[in-house]
């Protein structure tokens, strides 16, 4: 009856153990997949801008695909062709309709793309904005850069360059939030802080190189006083960087430009532009897919705040800036 | 030899272990049998599917990569037909920038309109708004000029210089594929790292001259083939890399099995499967090659290791096999104890019963073989128990006969000895008549006695007869006649001693007595069919037939009937039932005493018994009493 139940024993503790050693080995197998904070390569994210071919945007979109890298999950991005609200709320539209696990939009007009960021909430495909935002919609969160912020930076270097007096003009695109706010905070800056500067114009400069200079040109004829010009957007900046080389030598010209591209930086170099805003890019686009991934996963815990709003995450994320000379321009070239 | 030895041992073994052999070998055996057949042939074919599959997948990967890189290969082609950048790789237009020692000509062009320029410009981001994947458009022509929205070059040597650009050159008007770069001179504002692309190239040429003009070299992000192949999940746990013609990777996952892959070990062909050991590790590599960009997308997977869904039919067939074990166990445990426990119980009862011990063993009441067995063997202690009581009483009875003769022996002797002294003293006094009686009442004694042998020879018995007959004529004087009819031959032949005399008493007592006047007793001797019958027939009263009927019937168990006679009204025809079973102890049932008569003619009694020509020394009894056939 011993040996009996010793042959019993055996045989079921060396089942036992084949189970286990299964158990174990399938876990092993599987384990490799799941390291850390992973994703699903099913999951797609969609970032979506206005002008994609913008050289502006690749940066963010490195942000974007490295977070997508690290989370091991798929990016996608799209973008409408041109500086359009009624083309970019169709490019959403589509977005929703393949069932994205989460959006991050530039908002080209903080109206009208409203009801489409809506409907995608509604769909229960997570949103957050970047870079431009649309403050009455429902997305989760905007990350970018505080403009108003930027123009103020950008007021204050204004100033130090000229010594704190004399007339400057803003070079602009009229209309867009991000825009709207950096030159508000600029003019706010110069009539608050600096009582012997002046803003004498604040110009469309259609984020475009050719128009911008064209307009440079105007307001330097239009102005002979003028000392600086703060333009808040990259492609322009070049334009009217290339309006004051053309114009005589005598009629300097402080320009503030916006980001940092090639042309930007080679004007800085050359002491054609003075100084630059450089925003942080590719965080905005890292930590959208980041907030996204963590929203889509519902990894955020939604914080009580004094208001009854309960937001998951920051409302609001500033990605920084930093003001970029002639002194530390070559930080700034790629490596 | 060897499996007779086998089953010898086998059958050496105890029953009990033989039957659960038996059943642990027609359960288990078998079971594990069909669980390797299932799991070979299960392994063998989801093998083949798997590979089938995964060569499909390879497959898809290997095409989308194709795909992606025509798509480059077209654009490259759009870039070219441009009229404005042809105009530029002539050299016959602004650029952005301009490298190397080589100074431009160019300069008589300033006048040539920005917008150009421009243009190109529009039109090369009108390229990466299509294409996200692309990380990078650079036109370079042949004096070192390039155009390019996000690419500059990082110093100020000569683009024509790079590997890239000559390379390109070299298959003039051919897309290259050209791979990771590696140390170029050449980088974009968005800080992508050589890992994180791959370059594509063509080179555009003049129509007529033959000339390379300059290069269109096209930055695709890694991440576009590192998804189409991370896409693919393979069945055992592999995975896809990608590999350039000379087995540089192109595309590997974080956590590779192998870091490199070297050509040689690629069989000819454009795809297919082969072994390989790296690091220590065997593993299994499947492949297709794309004649286009000339990469391999490789499947990698650790050999030996088998498919989770052949793990998981693997596993199900082992707890099978093992459920099958534990039960063949407990019911060959059970099966086994159930037949070989009754058979040890009978042995054990039998053992008790070979020491004497008779007691019927104790069976449960089941109805098959074994219960039957049980019983059986039960009945036949009961019928030995039986038997051997019958026995006891036989060898009793015949004890107490031999112990009542002995007693007799006694007083004949004492009488024979005092008679003897009588004899003397008569014939010396000269009583004759006396003296001769006394003689007769001697010798009648003596061969009484006759040393204590059960066995005389008939002359003893004859002689003992005729001085009985002598005595009893003394006494009836002329009213007994006797007659004996003894042949000469047969007086050698032994019987069994005083069988006579009882009969000759009887005949005396109960039959001459009764009848008027003289009565003759015949005493006859004869051999037929190879037995003894002495008769003793007297003329006397006889019997009445209800008594005959009852002698009969008491001659029929003469031990019973005499240990009735000795309770009861005691000695009425007890010597003869003495003889009678005597006889029957002696000789057996087919021997004794018969009896026949008539009332008022007299009585005839047969005495049977087998021919003894000499003493029979040996004289055995077995269990029932029968004589030896000897």
């Amino acid at each position: 009856m011993k040996k009996t139940l010793l042959v019993y024993i055996l045989l079921i503790s060396a089942f036992a153990l084949y189970v286990l050693r299964y158990e174990y080995s399938s876990e092993a197998n599987g384990s490799w997949e799941a390291k850390g904070l992973r994703g699903d390569i099913g999951e797609t994210y969609i970032m979506i801008t206005f002008q994609s071919g913008l050289e502006y945007w690749k940066s963010v979109l490195k942000g974007f695909e490295d977070a997508g890298d690290a989370l091991g999950v798929t990016v996608e991005y799209r973008g409408a062709t041109r500086y359009d609200p009624k083309e970019q709320t169709t490019i959403i539209e589509q977005a929703i309709a393949r069932k994205p696990a989460g959006i991050a939009i530039s908002a080209i007009d903080p109206q009208s793309l409203i009801p489409v960021i809506n409907k995608a909430l509604d769909a229960g495909i997570p949103v957050v904005l970047f870079d431009a935002d649309a403050p009455d919609s429902r997305a989760y969160s905007f990350l970018g850069t505080d403009n108003y912020q930027a123009g103020v930076t950008a007021a204050d270097k204004m100033a130090e360059l000229l010594g704190r007096g004399g007339e400057v003009a803003v070079l602009t695109m009229p209309g867009q939030q991000n825009h709207e706010e950096r030159t508000e905070g600029f003019r706010d800056t110069i009539r608050d802080r600096y009582p012997s500067m002046k803003v004498v114009e604040v110009a469309d400069g259609h984020g475009d190189a050719m128009k911008s200079r064209d307009e440079a040109l105007r307001m330097m004829k239009a102005y002979p006083e003028l000392g600086g010009i703060f333009v808040t957007e990259a492609t322009g900046a070049a334009g009217v960087g290339e309006a004051v080389q053309n114009a005589d030598a005598g009629h300097p010209l402080q320009i503030i430009s916006f980001d940092t591209n090639k042309a930007t930086l080679d004007m800085i170099k050359s002491g054609t532009i003075s100084a630059t805003i450089a925003q942080g890019t590719w965080n905005m686009g890292y930590w959208s897919l980041q907030y996204l991934f963590h929203l889509h996963h519902q990894l955020t815990v939604p914080a009580p705040s004094s208001s009854d709003e309960n937001a998951p995450l920051p409302v609001r994320v500033d990605t920084g800036i930093s003001v970029v000379t002639r002194s530390n321009v070559d930080d700034y070239y790629a490596k | 030899m060897k499996s007779g030895l086998q089953s010898l041992r086998l059958r050496n073994m105890p029953l009990r272990y033989q039957l659960m052999l038996l059943f642990l070998l027609f359960a288990i055996v078998p079971s594990v049998g069909l669980g390797l057949l299932v799991n070979w042939t299960v392994e063998r074919i989801v093998e083949r599917q798997v590979e089938g599959h995964t060569m499909q997948l390879i497959g898809k990967v290997n095409e989308a990569l194709d795909s992606k890189m025509e798509n480059l290969q077209n654009m490259t082609y759009l870039i070219a037909f441009d009229p404005d950048i042809r105009a530029f790789m002539e050299g016959k237009t602004e650029f952005d920038g301009h490298t190397g020692a080589a100074v431009s000509s160019g300069d008589s062009n300033q006048s040539t309109d920005q917008d150009q320029l421009y243009g190109i410009k529009q039109f090369l981001q009108g390229f990466t708004t299509l294409y996200p994947e692309i990380a990078g458009i650079v036109l370079v022509n042949g004096n070192g000029d390039y155009i390019s929205n996000e690419m500059y070059p990082k110093t100020n040597l000569s683009l024509v210089q790079e590997e890239w650009y000559q390379g390109a050159s070299r298959n003039a008007g051919i897309f290259t594929v050209l791979g990771q770069p590696r140390q170029r001179n050449i980088t974009t504002h968005v800080r992508y790292k050589d890992s994180e692309i791959v370059s594509v190239a063509r080179s555009i040429t003049d129509e007529t001259s033959g000339r390379v003009l300059g290069v269109i070299m096209i930055d695709l992000k890694l991440r576009t083939v590192s998804q189409a192949a991370r896409d693919v999940t393979l069945g055992k746990s592999g995975y896809v890399m990608v590999t350039d013609a000379e087995g540089r990777s192109v595309y590997m996952p974080d956590n590779p099995l192998v870091e490199q892959i070297p050509s040689a070990w690629f069989p000819s062909g454009d795809s297919g499967i082969f072994n390989a050991e790296a690091d220590g590790k065997e593993l299994l590599f499947m492949y297709q090659s794309s004649s286009f960009t000339g990469w391999r997308t490789v499947g990698v997977f650790p050999a030996r290791e088998s498919i989770a869904e052949v793990r998981q039919i693997q596993f199900y067939v082992v707890s099978f096999v093992f459920m099958v074990c534990l039960f063949g166990l407990s019911a060959s445990l059970r099966f086994s104890s159930s037949i070989a426990q009754p058979i040890f119980r009978l042995m054990s009862y039998m053992r008790r019963a070979e020491t004497g011990n008779l007691r019927s063993g104790r069976w449960s009441d089941r109805a098959d073989e074994i219960g039957m067995l049980g019983r059986s063997f039960n009945r036949m202690l009961a019928q030995i128990r039986q038997l051997m009581s019958l026995n006891e009483l036989r060898e009793r009875q015949k004890r107490d006969a031999e112990m009542r003769s002995l007693q007799e022996h006694i007083k004949p002797h004492f009488l024979y000895n005092t008679l003897d002294t009588i004899h003397w003293m008569a014939q010396r006094k000269g009583v004759d008549d006396v003296s001769e009686m006394v003689g007769a009442l001697s010798r009648l004694f003596r061969i009484g006695l006759s040393k204590g042998n059960d066995f005389i020879p008939l002359q003893s018995e004859v002689e003992h007869i005729s001085s009985y007959l002598q005595i009893q004529q003394t006494r009836y004087r002329n009213r007994l006649q006797c007659e004996l009819v003894i042949p000469e031959e047969l007086k050698e032949l032994f019987v069994l001693k005083l069988v006579l005399q009882p009969i000759v008493e009887n005949a005396i007592y109960h039959g001459i007595k009764g009848r008027r006047g003289p009565g003759t007793i015949r005493i006859e001797a004869k051999v037929q069919d190879h037995k003894l019958y002495l008769t003793v027939q007297d003329d006397g009263a006889g019997m009445s037939s209800e008594r005959l009927h009852e002698m009969a019937q008491l001659l029929g168990t003469p031990l019973e009937s005499m240990e009735t006679q000795e309770a009861g009204q005691g000695g009425k025809s007890y010597g003869m039932l003495n003889v009678q079973a005597r006889l029957r102890l002696s000789f057996g049932e087919e021997y004794g005493i018969s009896l026949n008569s008539r009332e008022g003619e007299g009585t005839c009694v047969t005495i049977t018994q087998p021919l003894m020509k000499e003493l029979p020394q040996a004289l055995q009894f077995d269990t029932e009493g029968r004589r030896d056939s000897q």
